[in-house]
């Protein structure tokens, strides 16, 4: 068969063609026999490989898909958790930002109280020097005024006991005791 | 000095004054004379200064009361200037007068005034004081300038006073 095919070829003129567009017919017939030959090969020996490398492909982009799937589900968790904890952030900032001006109002309250009552004990402290300075100042006058009465008075007595009233003062302090006191 | 001694002092001159016939006039005389030495310093300090000889201390006693008092009251002072018992002149002289008025059933009423005192006054107050304590009384003027005015008198352990001198302490007080 071999040689009929290799005398066909060499009996064949390349440059005389029955149509300038279709080849020769037996050319078609055996041409079409070798692609099927050839397609049928591939079919039945190239075919599993390339089955398995496309089922392969497909596994690997549908692992792909599902890692992608996974990874969309991971970051979905992560940016909800992420959301959660800004939401607890901004709680956080909220009830940070409440318990200091909590304390805040407690310290100026407290600070309120204690100057309130700093300035009540000091008013207390100026008023008791005051009137202990009032004091002071009526005792020292007062003792002032005793001193001066203390020596003044016996002065003024004495200049004014003359002996009539001195006699007079006898005649009282024996009719006093004559008449029994 | 102890008190037996000033009562023995004191029973020794009454029993002198007494003999003499002259007790009443002595004892007021010596009860002038010790009031008179309590108040005066001086008088004190030099009766009973141990560096001046003892006679010429009854030399100075007996020129003081020379002209103003009895010879025997003259001479009991200078006796007891002699003595060296002269800072107790006063206790002697009040335990006397004591005695002397016992002996009459009467209390020793000291009178202190500013000035001295009439017959008849001396006679109204000691029936005053008579009538207050219910005994006679042997009235004893002291003339004291520290009173001022009024009277006070000490019979036994009551004392009436009325002078100007205790109503300026009280108004002192008051001040």
């Amino acid at each position: 068969m071999m040689n009929h095919f290799i005398a066909l070829l060499a009996n064949e003129d390349p440059t005389q063609t029955h149509s300038w567009i279709l080849p020769e017919q037996a050319e078609i017939i055996y041409g079409g026999l070798a692609s099927v030959i050839v397609i049928g090969a591939l079919v039945k020996f190239a075919g599993p490989a390339i089955k398995k490398s496309f089922n392969a492909r497909t596994a690997k982009i549908q692992k792909e898909l599902d890692d992608a799937a996974g990874a969309k589900v991971t970051a979905d968790s992560d940016a909800k958790n992420i959301r959660a904890a800004l939401g607890d952030v901004a709680g956080e900032r909220a009830r940070m930002l409440a318990e200091a001006d909590t304390q805040a109002a407690a310290v100026l309250n407290e600070g309120r109280v204690r100057i309130t009552a700093e300035v009540a004990e000091l008013e207390a402290k100026a008023e008791a020097d005051l009137s202990s300075a009032r004091g002071r100042s009526s005792d020292e006058l007062r003792a002032e005024i005793s001193l001066l009465a203390s020596i003044a008075t016996p002065v003024v007595v004495q200049a004014t006991l003359n002996d009539q009233t001195k006699n007079e003062l006898i005649e009282s302090f024996i009719s006093s005791v004559g008449a029994g006191r | 000095m102890s008190t037996v001694k000033i009562e023995a002092y004191a029973t020794a001159l009454f029993e002198i004054a007494q003999a003499d016939g002259t007790l009443a006039l002595v004892e007021d005389e010596l009860f002038r004379v010790a009031r008179a030495f309590e108040s005066n310093e001086q008088l004190r300090n030099t009766l009973s200064d141990s560096t001046i000889p003892a006679d010429r201390r009854q030399q100075v006693a007996e020129q003081l009361l020379g002209s103003k008092a009895s010879n025997t009251t003259t001479q009991l002072v200078s006796l007891v200037v002699g003595s060296g018992q002269v800072r107790d002149l006063p206790a002697i002289v009040d335990s006397l007068v004591k005695r002397a008025s016992s002996e009459k059933q009467q209390e020793v009423a000291e009178v202190r005034s500013a000035v001295a005192l009439s017959d008849d006054q001396k006679t109204r107050l000691a029936a005053a004081l008579t009538k207050v304590t219910g005994k006679p009384v042997n009235l004893k003027v002291v003339i004291d300038p520290s009173v001022l005015g009024g009277l006070v008198a000490v019979v036994g352990d009551e004392v009436i006073d009325d002078t100007v001198r205790t109503r300026l302490d009280q108004l002192k007080t008051r001040i």
